[in-house]
């Protein structure tokens, strides 16, 4: 078995009072919880933390901790014979567990309930998991490989990271945000022990083309000059291939238009709608024969978009 | 590995769990539970009328309130959290919960 230094994982003295002990713990939990820590590694650190503290809040489990004397962190070591945490308790194989299980069952022996091993049930670890999926799985439904790591001790006792592999089928109707719980596909449980969950977090991939607002989807809709004056029928992309959007004459930049049931599927099997968002872009190199109509056309037309200013106009070129 | 459907809980306003659903999968204790239901923190969608001895476990609530329930019951349990902070956290999350929605709304329609 590998020793891990508590004292030292929570920064205090082996002399430290239960309330200095405490303090050290709450310091090192409000940096590293995972629930408030941005820290990548917060969750690995904390586990240390967490470990360390169970053991050395409880008087018994710290005096018990202590008779296993003072060793350096991450070194082979064995219980001194009579130990008082392996009394009453089975003989250990001390080679194939982890400090923290020794400790673990601590609780349970102190009140006479029945070990076999030193081990009862130990229910599997819950995962939470954040999966990136594109719109056109969202739209489809997709199977996918979450690739994740867990944290795991190693056979030195450090903490690392464990790479771990599992398929899963994302159903339709998915939105951004939507979280998912996959029961027992979390952490294995030990002697009987459930085995934990998995959950995921759900996002899109952003797309080149679309946006999403619940289970709509916006498309910019680049339009001419003379097709948002005179309407024109186009051709518009949407997740299920292309669909023709007729665009009524007399449209402006801004104006969205619904494409009924082309955004992304709901639950109950309907679909949100698709709204191409209008922007009138003029030509960008124009001929001259396109520069000579627009002049005409800025000739004869008495129109001006700017009246609600109120100004007087007529000094305007 | 095939991945079973019976096993997958949506976690949205769209499905329920049950109070020993969120029991289980939060690992809160039912008095905790019914104080958070007392002080207005969590609200039941519905009760379940079947003849049921116990008032906790006729609640029903929304899918989407196991994630902020987890998260103030891993604090509860590393934080010794009292049960006050247990109601006033959770009436926190929820309200970060709305406004992050609103934001991620906002700035798609931007």
């Amino acid at each position: 078995m590998k020793f891990k230094d508590y004292y030292e994982i929570l920064g205090v003295s082996r002399t430290a009072t239960s309330d200095e002990i405490k303090k050290a713990y709450r310091k090192l939990a409000h940096q590293y919880h995972p629930d408030i820590s941005k820290d990548p590694a917060g969750e690995e650190k904390f586990k240390e933390i967490g470990e360390a503290y169970a053991t050395l809040k409880d008087s018994e489990k710290r005096a018990a901790y202590d008779a296993l004397g003072s060793h350096p962190s991450g070194q082979e070591f064995r219980p001194p014979p009579n130990w008082s945490g392996s009394q009453g308790g089975q003989s250990y194989s001390f080679d194939d567990i982890d400090l923290s299980d020794l400790f673990a069952n601590f609780a349970g022996r102190r009140h006479g309930e029945q070990h076999h091993g030193g081990h009862g049930p130990i229910p599997g670890q819950d995962y939470e998991l954040a999966v990136q999926i594109s719109l056109e799985d969202a739209y489809h439904g997709a199977m996918v490989d979450l690739n994740f790591t867990v944290p795991e001790y190693d056979n030195q006792g450090q903490l690392k990271r464990v790479a771990h592999t599992f398929k899963a089928r994302i159903p339709k109707g998915v939105s951004h945000g939507q979280k998912l719980l996959l029961r027992g596909k979390g952490g294995k449980g030990a002697n009987g022990g459930k085995n934990g969950n998995l959950y995921l977090n759900i996002s899109f991939i952003a797309h080149s083309l679309f946006r999403v607002a619940e289970h709509d989807l916006l498309i910019d809709l680049p339009v001419t000059v003379w097709e948002a004056t005179l309407g024109a029928t186009v051709k518009v992309p949407t997740l299920d291939g292309p669909v023709n959007l007729k665009i009524p004459a007399g449209m402006n930049s801004g104006k969205k238009l619904r494409i009924k049931g082309h955004g992304l599927p709901k639950q109950n099997q309907a679909h949100g709608d698709l709204f191409a968002v209008l922007q009138i872009v003029v030509t960008p190199n124009p001929s001259e024969q396109e520069v000579a109509l627009m002049k005409q056309l800025a000739d004869i037309s008495s129109f001006n978009p700017r009246t609600h200013f109120g100004l007087d106009t007529t000094n305007e070129k | 590995m095939k991945n079973n459907d019976a096993e997958l809980l949506w976690l949205d306003e769209h499905h329920e769990v049950t109070a020993s659903e969120l029991l289980e999968l939060s690992g809160l204790s039912a008095e905790e539970l019914e104080w958070l239901v007392e002080t207005g923190a969590l609200n039941p969608i519905r009760c379940v009328p079947a003849a049921v001895t116990q008032q906790s476990q006729a609640w029903c609530f929304s899918g989407q309130c196991l994630v902020a329930i987890r998260t103030v019951s891993r604090l509860k349990r590393d934080f010794d959290l009292a049960p006050d902070a247990l109601s006033l956290t959770l009436v926190l999350l929820e309200r970060i919960r709305v406004l992050e929605q609103q934001l991620l709304q906002n700035n798609s329609q931007a």
